[in-house]
């Protein structure tokens, strides 16, 4: 039964949350200013990348006012954020908004993708690992999910591919898509989803198979968490005085198990899937780098590469926006599946 | 429970989903893959190119329709003004095409590609061309001198990195009274000009000249060389920066604009060359074609050198993958050739149906030769005596062992090693020696402290090197582990050198600092080729005022290095370079270090690459259209 006073609480408590990100992304964007305008002695040549011209290291001195006093470029910068101009990339002469708009929905398929098996294993194993506290199997599945844990994501990148590619020749080394098959026309920006708008399915049946191996590697490294907590939250709740109440009135072990024990042991879990997103994200740089998967990450990887500043500064600001909002995300879905969040937030 | 029910059909309809997508991806591909044939085959790397009929290549088995090349690093652009990198300039060369190409067998002898014929003034400073006609692009446009005369100017207008290739000897302006700019170029009409146009492109007092449709001129001495012949022109001609582009489809995509890269040429290409650009999946993959309506594909056979004929394999798939995927694939099978570290050499020996070889050393010379600079206004390495130390204090057979597993070679520069004048420059020349000792010893007499190998003090009430940075990009794993040990091997004579890194961006500002010192009095540094010649190497470091990358300058040598450019004469050109490298090898002004060897990696069924180290296939060959499958 929502009330008038607890929709107020709530909406007191996402505006505070609003707030509290707002100000987190802007700590992150002057601390990004700060680190790319002052601590190299001269930005323009840094900005203009390896073994640019005089008249270059110049004109990115103007486009991005590096010459003017520091106040003036940090609102230059803030404008130039705000009204969405990041200018032209120095390294490949395309519009720097233009490049992220291709790249990311890229990555948000590859992490979406992720985070769907991560979810349906993760909670699978932690239930079944619950159920069976103590026993063989729990033991396996720890001992499972905390591999996975453990495994560096490079390693773990490298070895899919010596498995799946290499040994298994099932599933291919890299990329998104055959190039030889006609794309879609983005609507969505996310390739399967697009070609199955356009009832391509040569592009789709191309677009999850170079999907598989990326996704799952991704999953595989980061389901740990989610089966670990699942089934720490599945195990309290299990022993909790309701479920026993419940057990008392005769209902089945069954009924007990979906509709008590699994729905309140998974509030946790919907909450650390938000956060999960943006881990996702920044494991991507890494994965999408070795699986030579287009995406934000492996476009960060080549832009560290070839020290290009003007873009890079905007990708930093995406993956960090990405983060806070995953995060503002987890905190609004937890407030709503617990309340009693949002009242110790208010006190 | 109806809730319960629904969830449970939408997870089973999206998993269903996922297994037949995967499922069918795989099948699709497996079935293409399948008819993967194997066979031995004869050295690829003979300039003699031999490819089957066109009734034998169409025999094979399914997917010798493509060929799938895998390497590291993306283009940086695909507009022949601006592409800078051996990715970029890679399928610039496929879809594009010039006046001039390296022939298939030396670095400077040149054949007639867009050009019919050429031929150079009594003095070197005017090269006259004939063009062919019958060229038209892709998209029939045709080409003709004055589409070559907007070409090259559009380079140097736009002015991005490359184009001082073209600069040294080629201007916008006679300095005096002609001047073209973008505003010029995007008035013009190439295909039909006005006699106002003509009046313009006909001007003889500018570096490029229209003499007739098919006709044309450059005038030498315009660039900022200044009024002196370059016997390397044609090296710098054969680049992308002077490739024929199209101007209706430049001008379609916003024009030319001074200093600034055109946004559609740099995804997009259209040239007349033997492959068209299918697409460019960014971060993933270049798909080239054969051109359908290549205009070299019903002249005669006879009539066609290696630049001008038909591609054989009708699509070429160059992926960027990492070095695992890399290999994964070409043992699989999924890739026909790969980019790989010589480093790999042995691990590729046991691989069947893999062939891995090292090339010649110019190839590696054309990739990167690396050195060690040293700042004379640094008071230490103002003393010769100093200098010499320093050459005797580097282990370079250990470095290279260490660095390379055993795969490159120490030379004499600045000439790099398999270029034309190597041998005469380097004549009576042994490469610097490793003789910690002497090191000492000379480092005592030049008044410092120093130690010997057992630990003996020498000169113990002498003077305390000042402690510096040794300066090293960290982007790169090789200049990081040489640099480290360089650095300990100078610190255990007495050098007190800290190995310091920095990003390749941060690195090259220093290196390329104009002026008279720098906070990094030594370091590491290579040269990797712009254009293929031995001057380019030769002028980039005895270049005057850029301290860090050459570290030397000297008139005497500077004359030389003019000489050595100017000069249509071998002996005097292998007098000069000879001069130049014993002056600089006597005054150790750099310490040359090692050149890594270079290895190529391809599928035993493949043949007919043509090894060029002005190439940029692979690394080491210029053109895709002579490969085919045996």
């Amino acid at each position: 039964m929502v009330t008038l006073t607890t929709f107020r609480e709530f909406l007191a408590f996402v505006i505070r949350r609003l707030a509290s990100s707002a100000l987190a992304l802007f700590g992150v964007f002057v601390l990004v200013f700060l680190i790319s305008h002052v601590l190299s002695p001269d930005p323009a040549r840094l900005w203009a990348g390896p073994k640019a011209r005089q008249s270059t290291i110049g004109a990115v001195a103007a486009r991005y006012h590096l010459n003017l006093p520091l106040p003036q470029q940090f609102y230059y910068f803030l404008k130039d954020y705000l009204t969405g101009n990041l200018g032209t990339d120095p390294v490949t002469g395309r519009q720097i908004s233009s490049e992220i708009a291709y790249y990311l929905p890229n990555t948000l398929e590859l992490v979406l993708a992720a985070l769907v098996v991560i979810v349906l294993v993760g909670v699978s194993l932690g239930y079944v690992s619950a159920m069976n506290f103590g026993s063989k199997k729990d033991t396996a599945i720890r001992i499972f999910y905390l591999v996975s844990w453990v495994t560096p994501t490079y390693l773990g990148a490298i070895l899919a591919i010596l498995v799946f590619s290499d040994y298994l020749h099932i599933l291919p080394s890299g990329g998104m898509y055959s190039p030889v098959i006609n794309a879609p026309p983005p609507v969505t920006g996310l390739f399967v989803l697009d070609s199955l708008i356009a009832g391509n399915l040569r592009a789709f049946a191309s677009g999850m198979y170079h999907l598989a191996l990326p996704a799952l590697t991704l999953a595989f490294l980061n389901f740990g968490i989610i089966t670990r907590v699942a089934r720490s939250s599945i195990l309290e709740v299990r022993w909790s005085p309701h479920v026993k109440s419940a057990a008392a009135k005769g209902l089945s072990e069954r009924a007990i198990n979906m509709r008590h024990v699994l729905r309140n042991g998974l509030i946790d879990v919907n909450t650390l899937s938000a956060v999960m997103f943006g881990w996702l994200l920044a494991g991507t740089v890494v994965v999408e780098q070795i699986f030579s998967w287009p995406g934000i990450g492996q476009f960060t990887y080549t832009v560290i590469a070839s020290d290009d500043y003007p873009v890079l500064v905007p990708v930093v600001l995406v993956f960090t926006a990405g983060v806070i909002l995953a995060n503002f995300v987890a905190d609004v879905l937890y407030s709503v599946l617990d309340p009693r969040i949002r009242l110790g937030g208010a006190r | 429970m109806k809730g319960a029910v629904s969830r449970i059909v939408l997870v089973a309809l999206i998993a269903v989903i996922l297994i037949v997508g995967v499922v069918t991806g795989v099948a699709l591909t497996r079935r293409g893959t399948a008819t993967q044939s194997s066979s031995t085959s004869s050295s690829p790397y003979s300039s003699v190119v031999s490819p089957p009929s066109s009734s034998e290549t169409t025999t094979k088995s399914a997917n010798t329709s493509s060929l799938v090349v895998e390497e590291g690093q993306q283009p940086d652009s695909l507009d022949p003004a601006v592409t800078f990198q051996t990715s970029g300039w890679e399928v610039v060369e496929q879809v594009y095409q010039g006046l001039v190409a390296p022939d298939g067998t030396s670095v400077t002898t040149y054949v007639g590609v867009l050009a019919r014929n050429w031929s150079v003034s009594q003095h070197g400073m005017t090269y006259t061309f004939t063009l062919r006609q019958g060229v038209h692009f892709s998209n029939g446009d045709p080409f003709n001198a004055y589409v070559e005369w907007f070409s090259v100017y559009r380079t140097l207008i736009m002015n991005q990195a490359p184009a001082f290739i073209l600069g040294q000897n080629l201007a916008t302006t006679n300095g005096v009274n002609f001047t073209v700019n973008a505003t010029t170029l995007n008035s013009m009409n190439y295909f039909n000009p006005s006699p106002s146009n003509l009046s313009v492109m006909e001007y003889p007092l500018q570096s490029v000249q229209v003499l007739g449709p098919y006709e044309m001129a450059f005038h030498l001495g315009y660039g900022y060389n200044g009024e002196s012949p370059y016997n390397a022109f044609l090296a710098t001609l054969s680049t992308p920066m002077a490739y024929a582009v199209d101007p209706a489809v430049v001008e379609a995509h916003g024009g030319v604009v001074a200093n600034q890269t055109n946004s559609w040429m740099q995804s997009n290409a259209l040239g007349t060359g033997f492959y068209a650009l299918k697409s460019w999946i960014s971060g993933q993959s270049v798909t080239l074609v054969r051109n359908p309506d290549y205009w070299a594909a019903d002249l005669p056979v006879s009539t066609l050198n290696y630049a001008l004929k038909p591609a054989i394999i009708p699509t070429v798939i160059i992926y960027y993958k990492s070095a695992s995927a890399r290999v994964a694939d070409i043992k699989s099978g999924v890739a026909q050739m790969i980019e790989a570290p010589v480093q790999d050499y042995q691990a590729f020996q046991g691989i069947a149906g893999v062939n891995a070889t090292v090339l010649p050393i110019q190839f590696g010379s054309s990739e990167g030769i690396y050195y060690v600079y040293m700042d004379p206004n640094f008071t230490p390495f103002s003393n010769p005596l100093v200098r010499e130390a320093v050459s005797y204090a580097i282990d370079y057979a250990g470095l290279i062992k260490s660095v390379l597993d055993g795969y490159g070679i120490q030379y004499t520069g600045p000439v790099p090693p398999g270029f034309p004048f190597y041998a005469q420059a380097t004549a009576g020349l042994s490469p610097y020696r490793y003789d910690p000792v002497k090191a000492a010893e000379l480092l005592a007499q030049a008044g410092y402290k120093a130690s010997l190998p057992n630990g003996t003090i020498l000169n113990p009430n002498g003077k305390s090197f000042p402690v510096f940075d040794f300066l090293y990009t960290s982007d790169s794993a090789l200049e990081t582990q040489t640099a480290q040990i360089i650095a300990a091997e100078l610190q255990a004579v007495g050098i007190p050198a800290s190995a310091s890194p920095l990003s390749y961006a941060e690195y090259t500002s220093v290196i390329y600092t104009v002026g008279n010192s720098t906070a990094y009095p030594m370091g590491l540094a290579y040269y990797s080729e712009d254009f293929t010649a031995s001057i380019d190497y030769v002028s980039a470091l005895t270049e005057n005022g850029y301290v860090s990358a050459s570290a030397y300058y000297n008139a005497t040598v500077f004359n030389w290095t003019v000489e050595a450019a100017t000069s249509s004469s071998n002996q005097t050109i292998s007098g000069a370079f000879s001069n130049i490298t014993k002056a600089m090898y006597d005054q150790h002004v750099l310490i040359w270090l090692f050149v890594p060897e270079f290895m190529a990696v391809h599928a035993d069924d493949i043949a007919g690459m043509i090894p060029n180290p002005a190439g940029s296939g692979m690394g080491y060959f210029m053109f895709y259209n002579t490969i085919y499958y045996t």
